[in-house]
């Protein structure tokens, strides 16, 4: 059995835990939502919402909202008391990982659709250079997966994982949420591409890495 | 040496395993074999060692010293994926996913093992253990712990291992559970398949071929 169809079989068997027991991808809309609500009340001017916070609101919305998602990445398997019978597979563990990240970065891809138009209502702002906008979100979210699978693989066994998690996770998610932050605020502006292709290459570097080392440390950690 | 060695060929042995926790040897230079078509009863106190001593057998923990082998090469060297399909460890956790349902548990672990079953084949493995058919489609969180044994014994039967490591088993099985649970492991040794179980309980056990007592971080010869 190759390492694709594996990988899908335990995508396909976490996307069915997850539809019925509609537990993490709720959590992480109703949090988003939460969110969204707490900072448009904080950053309240005059009254009005403060436009020029929606690049951070997103950002660290998405960041928090991932958090909460990745905390029960591996809860299918720990309930059980089967990683190891998951992890060993012909592949290795490399479907074990591709198929964790792959839900991450779903549930993650779901939250923004749900999460762009709400920051734009509450925020009263206009979604300009939404193409540009895509593209960092697309690469952010692939590093947080990446990323955060193998912060969560490490740390699924520990006690307090919930308070060390953004721990380990965001200081080394900064230049992913600089960037981010950079392209969003530049591409609402109508800055023309190049004020930010130097962030989106640094994203594109920082995905490039993680994606190939977290796989890597990934395998040695579940051994 | 201390501990037992038994008859050749060993389909499963340790050499002067140790395992510590915390500076204290739980296992300490245990030698033994399992040899293929053999049913070995592990039994002693509670805590003395027995639940560890199956695991670093099926290789989910690191021995502080010693090693483990599995037909005569060291468990470290052999696949992951063989170990997993030729090694089968029933623990105190159900080791099925609580929001599948008894039959999707049993084909998707089986065909992690490189199984690749039939639905019909799951469902014979499902019925062999006595789980109604309309159990076999129930998602197995609402399951009884007697229930949810019987799901990871179907597990057991479908990939068809040569070594059963079982902690407990009979946990939770009723009456019938017991009987059927003894009748496979019976099956299971006369296909050739080594057969270790750590065990209170005696009245369900087919004849063991051999008793080992775990006490003192050592392995002894010795019946209850």
């Amino acid at each position: 059995m190759t390492m694709l169809r594996l990988t899908w079989l335990l995508l396909a068997k976490d996307v069915r835990i997850a539809a019925r027991s509609r537990e993490v991808l709720g959590f992480m809309l109703l949090f988003a939502m939460l969110c969204v609500v707490v900072f448009a009340f904080g950053f309240l001017r005059e009254g009005q919402a403060a436009q020029d916070q929606v690049p951070g609101v997103l950002w660290v919305t998405l960041l928090f909202t991932g958090t909460v998602g990745l905390l029960r990445l591996f809860a299918p398997e720990e309930e059980a008391g089967n990683l190891d019978l998951v992890a060993r597979t012909l592949s290795g563990t490399a479907p074990l990982f591709w198929s964790k990240a792959a839900l991450q970065l779903l549930f993650s891809g779901i939250v923004t659709a749900f999460l762009l138009p709400i920051v734009a209502v509450f925020f009263d702002a206009s979604l300009f250079g939404l193409e540009w906008i895509a593209l960092a979100l697309a690469l952010g979210l692939i590093g947080q997966a990446a990323l955060g699978t193998l912060a969560a693989a490490l740390l699924a066994q520990v006690r307090l994982r919930e308070a060390l998690l953004p721990l380990v996770l965001y200081p080394l998610l900064a230049p992913l949420v600089l960037g981010g932050v950079k392209v969003t605020a530049l591409a609402l502006t109508r800055a023309p591409y190049s004020a930010f292709s130097g962030w989106i290459e640094l994203m594109l570097a920082f995905d490039a890495v993680v994606v190939v080392l977290s796989p890597w440390l990934f395998a040695r950690v579940t051994d | 040496m201390t501990g037992v060695l038994q008859s050749n060929p060993a389909r499963l042995s340790a050499r002067q395993l140790a395992w510590s926790v915390a500076d204290r040897f739980v296992l300490l230079g245990v030698d033994v074999a399992f040899a293929a078509g053999t049913l070995t009863v592990l039994w002693g106190d509670n805590g003395a060692g027995k639940s560890s001593l199956l695991d670093l057998l099926a290789g989910l923990r690191a021995p502080t010293r010693g090693e483990v082998l599995l037909d005569g090469v060291p468990v470290g060297d052999v696949h992951p994926a063989d170990l997993a399909r030729r090694l089968a460890r029933l623990g105190h956790k159900p080791g099925a996913f609580l929001d599948l349902t008894a039959h999707e548990n049993v084909k998707l672990l089986a065909t992690l093992c490189h199984v690749s079953p039939s639905d019909e084949a799951v469902r014979q493995c499902l019925d062999r253990v006595g789980l109604a058919r309309r159990d076999q489609a129930r998602v197995v969180r609402g399951f009884s712990r007697g229930m949810m044994q019987r799901t990871a014994l179907a597990r057991l039967l479908l990939t068809g291992a040569d070594v059963w490591l079982l902690d407990e088993p009979s946990t939770g099985l009723d009456a019938a559970g017991s009987r059927t649970l003894g009748l496979l492991l019976d099956e299971a040794r006369q296909r050739g398949a080594a057969v270790v179980v750590a065990t209170h309980d005696f009245s369900w056990l087919p004849k063991p071929d051999h008793w080992l007592q775990v006490r003192g971080g050592q392995l002894s010869e010795a019946q209850p």
